[in-house]
């Protein structure tokens, strides 16, 4: 039987992303370790992999930072869900044009009247759809190539250079061509989000990936088994598992400025309201900068999901990680 | 120098592959999305006649890979199409443009680093200090900003309601001479200062942590252990060590910069590449919003092996 790695002595290989959890790694090739391919694994698996989540869970309750970003994260979605109760869907045209906010219009009226509070809340919807269609498809798709990549290296050449190529070319302007050219729905917007966001993940994800399949125990996981879908499924995939979390909430805020920029630019879905087509009706009205309250309550809720978003990711990273746990 | 011509000559092709890349994405693009590329060509109310008239026209009924060769060979010698609100060649349109994109963005840069490395400088001396706790907490908010957001904000306060500032356009007409320059620079302030802002998060907490790192480093130790003042270890062994990978990193985010420059000339009309972008999706010309990508790609590219070449001659880590 393979002995269980000690992954102390692993580097960390990306800065940005912090070490990788020891726990996760260690116990789960520990438990895969003495039951391999029969069932009695994932009993034994489920529960050491339940005992790593129980540890994080609770250095990140301790971070008040942390509990409180997932707090404004639940309000979010909570306003999306309940939107038809918290304000009528905003449509035709109002009595009080570009009224300031009062008791009546909490956040004011726009150049047609329309209440800018049910604009906020029911854009929630479609920024937090966007955000989180696009940043599955993204991570499914990035963490995918990345292991890939990081199984077969002959692939992991291609896999390297698209995503260097890809990373280093102006996005915003591809995405805008892309939705200019299919037409703006917020269909097209999730698949040109995820198309451009990829590589990010898989960067990120590769290079976690890369160090793992060098490690002792995939060499013993390889000679226990020929099934390469085994290996990656049940060593290699769990192993990248923490950084894939942070990057499905990293992945989800950067998907929010950029479907909020498409937005602005007109390319958002004219057929729904979104928190950047708020500020695209404001900049179209030229009522920008004297009716502020039109652009600063989208802003605010921008600004709140995508801090909160990667305040939340801070704080799952710090408290994965044993090491700043032992400080704590 | 061998090394240092083999290391120009890496980056070169690089930056030729990247051009090669970006080019054939768009080509492919174009080609293969649904929609019909006579209508990115010629107005959607077309006889059927005419449309294979124009199909014909545009070389578009050829097989795609003679269409792919025309595309490059049209491309190498500048010519990015005709743009179908304006009539003009696209390439002149932008071009036009360019100088105001590459002198917001630059501004925006020198802002981000001359702001930038005196705040990643104090947070590291004193790593875990209020100052540290105070510039991280501004970096990540930074990071989470939507650039027209601070745009429209430091335009509504510091231009609208204070009038410091004018708000909106890059200059001003009927001026000449000295005065112009001066004019140029107060329009440049606000969309320079609202595209750092959102840079200067992400910068400042790079700059830290590689500071930090480098801190620690035993030729640090070594320099404090000879008698070399703190202060003097901080600003003169580790900064320089330290610019490295913060300026590596400039260069991967140009690309966000540019987006960031797209949006911040659309809230400040400003007359750059980004505003003509905003304009051609109002008007849905594609032949412009094509060249624009491309365009921006060179500029990022170019830009990217600039650095490179500079750091090339100063650092000689870089040349491996």
């Amino acid at each position: 039987m393979a002995a269980p790695t000690r992954p102390s002595a692993q580097q960390p290989a990306d800065p940005s992303v912090g070490p990788p959890s020891g726990p996760t790694v260690e116990a789960v090739p520990g438990a895969q370790a003495v039951a391999v391919p029969g069932a009695p694994a994932e009993v034994e698996q489920v529960a050491a992999g339940g005992s790593a989540a129980r540890d994080t869970w609770r250095a990140f309750r301790r971070q008040p930072l942390g509990v409180l970003s997932l707090g404004v994260l639940g309000v979010l979605v909570a306003v999306a869900v309940l939107a038809p109760l918290l304000a009528d869907y905003p449509s035709g045209t109002g009595s009080s044009v570009l009224a300031p906010p009062s008791a009546q219009h909490w956040f004011g009226t726009d150049n047609l009247g329309r209440d800018v509070f049910a604009q906020v809340v029911w854009g929630s919807r479609s920024s937090l759809l966007v955000a989180a269609g696009a940043s599955a498809l993204a991570i499914v798709l990035g963490t995918a190539v990345a292991v890939a990549g990081a199984w077969w290296p002959r692939l992991d050449a291609l896999v390297g250079l698209v995503v260097d190529l890809v990373l280093s070319l102006p996005v915003l302007p591809l995405m805008i061509l892309v939705a200019a050219l299919v037409g703006p729905s917020t269909t097209t917007i999730v698949l040109v989000i995820a198309a451009f966001s990829w590589p990010e993940v898989t960067r990120v994800v590769r290079s976690l990936a890369l160090t793992v399949v060098r490690l002792p125990y995939m060499d013993a996981a390889r000679l226990l088994t020929p099934s390469a879908t085994w290996i990656i499924t049940r060593h290699l995939l769990p192993a990248v598992t923490p950084v894939v979390v942070v990057s499905v909430v990293l992945t989800a805020s950067r998907a929010v400025l950029s479907a909020a920029g498409l937005a602005f630019l007109g390319l958002g879905d004219p057929r729904s309201w979104s928190w950047g087509r708020v500020l695209f009706e404001a900049q179209q009205a030229g009522a920008m900068s004297s009716a502020w309250w039109l652009t600063l309550f989208p802003s605010l809720a921008i600004l709140a999901l995508v801090l909160a978003a990667t305040l939340a990711s801070i704080a799952f990273n710090d408290a994965r990680d044993p090491r700043s746990r032992v400080r704590r | 120098m061998p090394a240092l011509a083999s290391f120009t000559l890496r980056r070169l092709a690089r930056g030729l592959v990247t051009v090669w890349f970006a080019v054939t994405v768009t080509f492919l693009l174009l080609r293969l999305l649904p929609g019909d590329p006579a209508l990115a060509i010629a107005s959607p109310t077309m006889t059927e006649e005419t449309r294979a008239a124009v199909l014909e026209r545009y070389g578009l009924a050829d097989p795609l890979l003679v269409q792919y060769g025309r595309y490059l060979l049209a491309l190498v010698q500048g010519d990015l199409g005709t743009s179908f609100t304006q009539g003009q060649p696209v390439s002149a349109v932008l071009l036009e443009r360019l100088p105001w994109t590459l002198l917001l963005t630059g501004a925006a840069l020198v802002v981000t680093v001359l702001v930038g490395i005196p705040l990643g400088v104090l947070a590291a001396a004193r790593a875990g200090g209020g100052l540290d706790r105070l510039v991280q907490g501004l970096g990540v908010t930074g990071q989470s900003l939507f650039v027209p957001s601070v745009g429209v904000l430091l335009l509504y306060v510091l231009g609208l309601q204070l009038g410091w500032f004018p708000i909106g356009g890059a200059y001003d007409r009927g001026v000449y001479g000295g005065e112009w320059y001066l004019i140029v620079l107060h329009h440049l302030a606000l969309p320079a200062l609202s595209l750092a802002l959102v840079q200067l998060g992400a910068y400042v907490i790079t700059l830290r942590s590689t500071l930090i790192e480098a801190l620690g480093e035993d030729y640090c130790a070594l320099a404090r252990a000879g008698g070399i003042p703190y202060r003097r270890v901080l600003w003169k062994h580790a900064l320089r060590n330290a610019l490295l990978p913060t300026t590596t990193l400039v260069g991967l985010q140009l690309g966000f910069l540019v987006g960031g420059a797209v949006l911040t000339e659309t809230v400040y009309a400003y007359p750059g590449v980004g505003r003509g972008i905003y304009e051609a999706v109002t008007q849905l010309d594609f032949p412009v919003l094509q060249g624009a990508f491309v365009l921006l790609a060179v500029t990022v590219v170019v830009a990217n092996l600039l650095t490179d070449l500079v750091y090339g001659l100063l650092d000689p880590r870089v040349r491996t």
